[in-house]
């Protein structure tokens, strides 16, 4: 039971008032752990959450076909993509470079050569020409298998040159550019996540033509805010007149004369008065498209961005923080246990 | 007029697959036909870019490359631009990447910048440190003692054998930092664990929908300067003078702005033209 | 252009525009994206977390290069245990040790978090799964401590600093630059924002009409989040589609083209066949 319950209470509050007081304490060995160590262990623990995520992600898929439950073939893919996934990243090395050293006749290597790096013979013998005496010349791209990067090997060296392979550092592999598991990045992983978030982009635009109605006053302001925003932070908000502006304002207040009074005369007065007032005004002006500027969508964009909301972003950012602090001294005190399930 | 009111109600409900596809051809068009509309610079672009060009030839700026491939079509334009604003003025550049990712992304415009365009020499002009895992933890390592974190760049070369690295012991040993970001780790992170601490100017770029979350520090003068987004980084663009990716999209960008603002507008008109006619009955 | 970056080209296209054909229906396009996807990610991201945290971290400091010859009964066993693993798994432990930059003497202490690590994969089963609950507790302990300090410091404390606007040589009204006006509203909405959220009180006559400027501002600050999620998302779907007419060249043999055509008969043929079993 204490194991259970008890322990984990322990260490949360051991290690979180540890952590707290490493930004307040100078004892040397404190601030080396809470600074280095710490948080080493906790990026190490975040890695085998991450594995304890793919391992129950096999899991549930695994249940789903031997249960033969409906959708079981893509459970099936499923683990292939883990499989081709984890195949690169752990079992196939897929990063083997050819590196040149040394070559009797270069225009020889270059007709090798050229095809391997998709230039011209001439530009590829330039380049060995180039290369600095003891230097070595690596091809670009490395080749995913042992093999593909052996015949090269063999191909340049019959050809009068000296190449070698060299094998990527295993961990190096994932961030060389142009090995299996970068492929694998590039190709699949990339698309796949850009597109989830590109996605959304047409489901904002629906949610804009069918759920987003001025319901009340407060809903008025969100729309009003985020069409002044969408228009005034692009090019095309420049190109809008602060007059066409003016008088959407005016229709408007006029459509508020309306509601209040709710007399024709005065409607009428308030649309013909106010259109004839700013036409008159333009005509003054000669209708400059950023004046006046409080109507012109990029200035008024920037005024709401820079003033009210701040005010609104900061007082939900105090909030957050306010309320960050609070739940992180609960778990801290041993207070809130729903880590633990309970 | 009852038959055209019919028409705006019932266009009310329409099928969202027709707003799809409206959205699909308003943003590939303007990609094959630009429109070349003329790009304004915010004042958050503007400070950004007031607090690069402040600095001279030989400062040193720390670039930290938080994103990937999924957001990159918004802050890499801008990440590539400045790089190309800190070469121009010859600023030493050390790239640093709390996110594994941002490694191919640094690469990627060392490349394009510092190699191709400004033929600038690794080690004297440019260091890319690289990518450590740690969030917070690089950020307060780099505040203490960089060799902590780094003991080799992303070349494997040690730190020490590095020109541009000698006297450049800390965070606070930099004049400018800059972290173009998406998400966690991040912007947030660099100012309570570094910007702050150490009092050295900040600026970000963060993507479209991070900027309202990193505002409230911009306007407290924690940050100096933000370019939010494919926007931000079309205008930083603009400022230097050296259109990139970031400007070609923004015509795509401003006609699907401007259809989004029509399609709110149409749907409560049809909204508001259905509750007349259910109050009427 | 080798032929990995010509079949990658055609991958990629699939798997973009299988995800985009979810905005017709869902279907089998759809799916099979959807499955390669969390799939793919999973391995992805176990690799990652491995190679730049666990081994070159946890391994790294549990059994470093050591400098010269191994002496001691202590040691020699413990560098016999990394032999044995270094005979099952060479390419994670390579011969003589690890070398990552973390000093030649092992860091014992790191046995913890490695314990603690192996205790967390438990949680598969379900008779030893409270063992995770320990690696959590440290997981959770720590967030704590590091997150309260710093969101009070920089959310709280400093944007309260923030919030200190000056009322002194300055203009009434400015639209680009500092003015008294605007830095009125800042604290006026940053003061009535955060009394909206206190609801130990009431909202209800003076303080309701103080919390109701509140909302008017949080409203506003959505407002500005909406414009600016929709910008972000449609920057996306412009990167999409870059890269999708990029795809569609002829470098790259019109993959997006014909991808697409092919698919479009595909799913014609597939809701053809739909409509005819629900008519039936």
């Amino acid at each position: 039971m204490f194991m259970k319950r008890q322990l984990p209470i322990a260490i949360a509050a051991t290690i979180g008032f540890l952590t707290l007081f490493g930004w307040f304490v100078d004892e040397p060995v404190i601030k080396s752990f809470v600074d280095d160590d710490a948080t080493q262990w906790f990026d190490i623990l975040a890695s085998f959450a991450m594995f304890l995520g793919a391992l129950n992600l096999l899991k549930m898929q695994a249940i789903k076909i031997i249960k033969q439950q409906k959708g079981w073939q893509y459970a099936a893919l499923a683990i292939v993509g883990f499989t081709f996934s984890f195949t690169a990243g752990f079992i196939l090395l897929g990063s083997y470079n050819v590196e040149i050293s040394q070559y009797d006749d270069p225009a020889k290597v270059a007709t090798v050569l050229a095809s391997e790096i998709n230039l011209d013979e001439k530009s590829t013998e330039n380049i060995l020409i180039a290369m600095p005496e003891g230097d070595t010349y690596t091809i670009d791209t490395p080749y995913f298998t042992k093999k593909g990067a052996d015949n090269v090997v063999e191909q340049i060296n019959a050809a009068g040159g000296t190449a070698n392979m060299r094998a990527t550092e295993w961990g190096a592999h994932i961030s060389t550019r142009g090995s299996l598991f970068n492929w694998m990045f590039r190709f699949i992983f990339t698309p796949l996540s850009a597109t989830m978030f590109a996605l959304l982009a047409f489901f904002v635009a629906s949610a804009s033509y069918r759920a987003f109605k001025i319901r009340n006053f407060e809903a008025t302001l969100l729309l009003i805010s985020g069409i002044i925003i969408m228009l005034g932070r692009v090019p095309i908000g420049g190109n809008i007149s602060a007059w066409f502006i003016l008088y959407i304002v005016v229709l408007a207040l006029s459509a508020g004369v309306n509601t209040w009074f709710k007399n024709r005369t005065y409607t009428f007065a308030a649309v013909v008065g106010g259109l004839l007032a700013v036409t008159i005004a333009g005509f003054i002006m000669g209708w400059p498209v950023d004046q006046p500027a409080i109507f012109y969508l990029p200035v008024l964009q920037d005024w709401i961005y820079n003033n009210p909301n701040v005010a609104g972003a900061r007082a939900i950012m105090i909030g957050i923080g306010l309320g960050i602090f609070a739940t992180s001294i609960r778990y801290i005190l041993g207070i809130e246990k729903s880590y633990i399930g309970e | 007029m009852e038959k055209f009111l019919d028409f705006i109600v019932r266009a009310g409900s329409l099928d969202r697959r027709y707003i799809f596809l409206v959205i699909a051809l308003v943003v590939i068009l303007p990609l094959f036909f630009p429109l070349g509309l003329p790009i304004r610079p915010t004042t958050s672009s503007q400070d950004v870019y007031n607090a690069v060009d402040k600095l001279e030839a030989g400062d040193k700026a720390l670039i930290s490359f938080e994103y990937g491939p999924s957001t990159k079509p918004e802050i890499h334009p801008m990440a590539v631009a400045l790089l190309r604003h800190l070469f121009q003025k010859d600023v030493k550049v050390y790239i640093t990447c709390l996110w594994p990712d941002g490694q191919f992304m640094a690469m990627e415009a060392l490349e394009q910048v510092a190699v191709k365009q400004y033929k600038k020499t690794y080690g004297e002009d440019y260091v890319l440190l690289g990518y450590r895992p740690g969030a917070e933890a690089v950020i307060k390592g780099l505040v203490s003692n960089i060799r902590k974190v780094f003991t080799v760049d992303a070349n494997g070369d040690f730190l020490d054998d590095i020109p541009m690295m000698v006297g450049v012991n800390q965070v606070a040993d930099f004049d400018y930092l800059f972290s173009a970001s998406a998400g966690y780790p991040g912007t947030v992170e660099w100012v309570q664990y570094a910007a702050d601490p150490t009092g050295v100017t900040m600026s970000t770029g963060t993507t479209s929908i991070q900027v309202n979350e990193v505002m409230p520090y911009v306007q407290s003068g924690q940050i100096v300067g933000i370019l939010g987004g494919m926007p931000g980084a079309a205008e930083y663009e603009s400022l230097i003078g050296q259109a990139g990716i970031g400007t070609s999209g923004m015509d795509a960008q401003s006609v699907a702005h401007l259809v989004i603002v029509g399609f709110i507008i149409f749907g409560n008109i049809s909204f508001f033209v259905e509750r007349r006619r259910s109050k009427k009955y | 252009m080798n032929g990995s970056e010509i079949f990658g080209a055609w991958v990629a296209v699939f798997l973009t525009l299988g995800i985009f054909s979810y905005l017709y229906k869902d279907n089998p396009f759809y799916k099979i994206a959807e499955h390669v996807f969390v799939g793919v990610s999973a391995g992805y991201w176990m690799a990652m977390a491995f190679w730049t945290q666990v081994q070159p971290n946890l391994f790294g400091r549990l059994w470093p290069t050591p400098d010269g010859e191994i002496s001691g009964f202590l040691m020699k066993s413990w560098y016999g245990i990394y032999n044995f693993f270094g005979f099952i798994l060479p390419s994670v432990f390579p011969d003589g040790g690890i070398d990552k930059g973390h000093g030649h003497d092992p860091h014992f202490m790191y046995i913890l978090p490695f314990a603690l690590g192996i205790m967390m994969l438990l949680s598969v089963s379900s008779k030893l799964s409270w063992l995770a609950r320990l690696g959590i507790a440290y997981t959770v302990g720590m967030a704590a401590g590091l997150r309260a300090y710093a969101f009070l410091n920089s959310n709280v404390l400093g944007q309260i600093k923030g919030s200190a606007v000056s009322f002194v040589d300055m203009p009434f009204f400015s639209l680009t630059g500092v003015s008294i006006f605007n830095n009125l509203i800042i604290l006026v909405g940053t003061i009535t924002g955060l009394l909206y959220f206190y609801f130990s009180k009431e909202h209800t006559g003076h303080f309701g009409k103080v919390t109701r400027v509140g909302i008017y501002f949080l409203m506003i600050s959505f407002g500005a989040s909406f414009g600016f999620a929709v910008m972000g998302r449609i920057s996306l779907l412009i990167g999409r589609f870059t890269n999708l007419i990029t795809y569609g060249g002829p470098t790259y043999h019109y993959a997006s083209i014909w991808v697409l055509l092919i698919m479009i008969v595909l799913l014609a043929v597939w809701t053809f066949k739909g409509d005819k079993k629900v008519a039936s």
